[in-house]
Formats: structure tokens, sequence, C-alpha cells
């Protein structure tokens, strides 16, 4: 059975257009047919002109010459796209410089298309149509996403309390106090409890993501002694380690200033961090964290390395997103829900810091997370 | 815990209801009261007297905040602890302006939920 998901036809009549040109003719040529097709037009005859329109007009689109007095076409393009970042119209060069030198250089500065001069109407009014639209599904599509952090978010939400008691009334049976279990019931109430343990988890990770992506990740900034954090959380870990027979090492080279930081979150990198190392090592071996200060480039690194696998070449690039569990498998049989390293960079990218990864010459791999000392 | 006094335990979830009221049972509470939502916590109030009262936030009917207003209007002198998960700040510093004493995070381990409970009863101790 076939079926298709039609989205409703996007009306692009009314939308606003910016025409630039220094030449008044094409101006009145290309307002004409742009009019005529019910868009909405502002037309500047410079760059300089061209960016103060667009701060007040707010343009669907661009079409942009690139020869002109003053700051040329590209130029101009290029302070637009710097300005207004990803939320810039796409915009494109009609211009009689066509050269492919030319038109590589123009979709270099962010154009999105080249129209030669002398156009074509028909063919003007195509390309335009065909780029207001897939701005409108880029909107629609992010609007989407939204609203499915948003269910995310609420749903996840609804699950914690259910399984939070499932967890706890598990563990009335588990410690005998409402009368005693034979070692069958013992095993599978362990069973039951460990299952909502990491259900628990993975939702309380969905609800990071969700909050995360809808931008309610607030950052509660005090100055921190970050190997203070560290040594916290390597003393916590190292129990968990011991279960593994493995063991976490911490080794910090010299004093680092104290950092403006969220304490609980960057925690939450470090734990992440080290609970990773311990899945994915095996056991016997050493896990090491590392921290200095670089005062000369203001930054503050730190980093777990591990004896693992590795990382798998050719899969770097997708360990920090969203529900990327790589090929790797945890030695003890753990869960993961590939959602911990993809909330690590968020919480450190809020923190104005990177986070990266590295396989070590001498196997296992380091994660490193660098913190600029100034907030 | 020589504990004597009575508990409403309120929230329109019978699993939390039972959970909770396990651990306080556990921990030497005599007298539990139930209420799935703020109406019959009111009423009940209004006959029992409970020297403690623990409360959900999210319910039909009548929700936490303002049954908490509904109870403080009643007997001023209530103790309300709020029963609340993740994500619900605003509500609980809303709730403690009202005058609720403190909150109870229903989603932490068991552990400190019976810590919690403990510091509850505690609290309306003093109001004996």
């Amino acid at each position: 059975m076939e079926s298709t998901v039609a989205s409703p036809p996007i009306a692009l009549s009314g939308r606003k257009i910016l025409v630039v040109d220094d030449d008044r003719l094409n101006l009145r040529i290309i307002g004409g047919i742009l009019r005529g097709e019910g868009y909405v037009l502002a037309e500047g005859n410079s760059g300089e002109r061209a960016l103060e329109i667009y701060a007040e007009f707010k343009p669907d689109l661009v079409l942009l010459d690139v020869m002109m007095p003053g700051i040329d076409g590209f130029e101009t393009c290029r302070r637009l796209k710097k300005t207004y970042g990803g939320k810039c119209a796409p915009v494109i060069f009609i211009t009689a410089k066509n050269e492919s030198d030319d038109v590589v250089e123009g979709l270099g500065a962010g154009g999105v298309d080249y129209l030669p001069k002398p156009f074509k109407a028909k063919e003007v009014l195509a390309r335009i149509r065909s780029h207001l639209q897939n701005q409108a599904l880029v909107e629609q599509l992010s609007e989407a996403n939204a609203e499915k952090n948003k269910f995310l978010g609420m749903c996840a939400h609804d699950l914690r309390n259910p399984l939070a008691s499932i967890r706890g009334l598990t563990e009335f049976l588990r410690d005998g106090s409402v009368g005693p279990l034979s070692p069958e019931q013992n095993d599978l109430i362990e069973t039951i409890h460990s299952a909502s343990q990491s259900m628990l988890v993975l939702v309380n990770e969905l609800l990071d993501v969700a909050a995360i992506e809808a931008g309610e990740l607030k950052l509660h900034l005090e100055a921190e002694d970050l190997a203070t954090l560290i040594g916290k959380s390597v003393a916590l870990m190292n129990m968990e380690a011991a279960t593994k027979k493995t063991g976490v090492k911490f080794a910090p080279a010299g004093a680092v200033p104290k950092l403006v930081l969220d304490a609980a979150k960057i925690r939450q990198v470090i734990d992440n961090l080290l609970s990773n190392a311990i899945k994915y090592s095996p056991p016997g071996s050493t896990i090491t964290v590392t921290l200095s200060a670089d005062v000369a480039h203001g930054t503050c690194a730190f980093a777990v390395q591990d004896q693992g696998p590795g990382i798998p070449e050719g899969e770097r690039n997708r360990l920090f997103k969203d529900f990327s569990r790589l090929s790797a498998k945890p030695t003890g049989g753990e869960k993961s829900t590939g959602l911990g390293l993809a909330i690590c960079r968020k919480i450190v990218e809020a923190h104005r810091g990177t986070i990266t990864a590295e396989n070590l010459p001498a196997g296992g791999c380091e994660f490193r997370v660098v913190l600029p000392i100034s907030a | 815990m020589n504990f004597t006094g009575s508990i409403l335990l309120v929230d329109d979830e019978p699993h939390i209801r039972k959970y909770v009221g396990l651990i306080l049972r556990q921990l030497g509470a005599p007298k539990i009261l139930e209420a799935a939502n703020g109406e019959e916590a009111i009423a009940t109030y209004e006959r029992k007297r409970p020297d403690l009262v623990l409360l959900d936030i999210n319910m039909p009917i009548m929700d936490g905040m303002e049954t908490l207003k509904r109870l403080k209007a009643l007997d001023p002198s209530c103790v309300v602890v709020m029963l609340t998960s993740i994500a619900n700040r605003l509500n609980v510093e809303a709730a403690l302006a009202l005058g609720a004493v403190n909150y109870i995070r229903k989603d932490t381990p068991k552990d400190e939920i019976t810590k919690a409970l403990t510091e509850a009863i505690d609290s309306s101790f003093e109001k004996q």
C-alpha cells in the first residue's frame, strides 16, 4: 500500500522580497514582474541601503545585484549573514557577472542561488518560488520540532512518577519489610527494580533533551572550584568502577583558578563522561581524569581518558548527536540511551566551551572539555 | 517515632498514595487518611482536622495550589507539605509563599523521600 502525506500548499502571495539593484530600469522591470505575482516589495539601489531596508522590512527573500557602487552584492550578502545568521532570508544574486568563479564566490558568500542577467521573467519567478517554498518548509519543520520537544517533555514528565513508584515499591518488597520472599521472587523483584531504574534514567535524559531543545537550559552561575567538583565525582564513580574491577584516577596538573559555572550541570557532564568510560572499559583498566589551566589562552580543560576500544573510525561525527548509540558495546551489559553525550555537548556549549573526543595513540580514547576562565 | 497524630495524604495517583502511604506506615504513622483531589481533601480536613497534610500539586477537579489556599483560609495553622516532581520549581515557590512549610520530590529515591517525610512529621510536631 502506498501512502503519501500531502502537505498543504504554501501560499506565497504576500511574501516580502527586497530587490537591490543600482540600475533604476532593472528595478522597475523586476518590480513589475514580482508585483504581478502578488509579492510585496521593497527596493534599494545600493548595498548599504539594502542593509538598512532589510532591518526594517524583514524580507522573506532578497534579490541582490552584485556590481554596485559602494559595497558590492557579495559583501552585502556576507554582512547580512553575519548580522542575522541562520535567521537570514535566502539571498539570490541576479547579475551579469556570471563566470563560474563569480557563481562560486556568490554562493560562498552565503547566497542560495545565482541568476544571470539578462534574465527571463519565468526563470526568476520559478527560482523565487522554489526558495520561498524551501524557506517555508524549514519554518514548518522547526515548528514541528518544537512541538515534538514539548510532547517529549510532557511524556517524559508523566512517566516519571509511576516509574519512581514502581522502583520504590519494589524496594519495599526487596528489603522484606512487607514479608519474606523466596529467592525466585527476589530475583524477579530485582529485575523489575533494575528495569524501572534504567527507564527512569532514560526518561530523565529525555526530559533534559526536551528542556534544552526548548531553550530552557538555564545556568545558575557561581565561582566554583573545578578540582573539587571532579574530586567528588571521581570518589562516587570509583564505587561503580570497583564493581567492574576498574579504577578512576584523578591527576590534576597544578592549580586551576576558580571558574564561573553551573556546578550541578558541569557535574552532570563529568559524571556522564566517567560513567561512559567505566561502561566501555575492560576489567582491570584505569580511567584517568586530567585537569589543567592554559592561562595564556584563558581556558581551562579537563579530560577523561580510558583504555577501552576507542571510538570506531567514521563514527566520531555522530558522537555528540541526539540518540546516537555507536557500535561499541558496554563491557558489563549496561544500557545506554544515546542521549548522554548530546546533553553534555549542550551543557558545555551553554558555558561557551567545547567538548571533543579523540582516540589515543596507545589505545582507548579521551573526551576533553575546554571551558573559558573568564565568564 | 511516637507520632500519634493523623496525616492526610492527597494525590490523584493511586500508586503514589500506596507508595507514600507505605513509607509513612513504616515510619510508624498510626493514622493515614487519603484524598484523590482538592475537594475531597478539604472535606476530609474539615471533618478530621489532621495534623499534617501532604498535598500533590497537579490534580483534577481542584489542584494543589487552590486547595492550599482554601486550607489556609479554613485553618491558618494547618501544616501542609507539597508533593511535587521535577520541573515544578515555580509552583513550589508559589506554594511556599502561600504558607506550605516544605515540599517533597516524589521522583527521588525511597531513602530521600523517607528522610523528607520524617522532617515533615517533625514539622507537624512543632505545631502540637
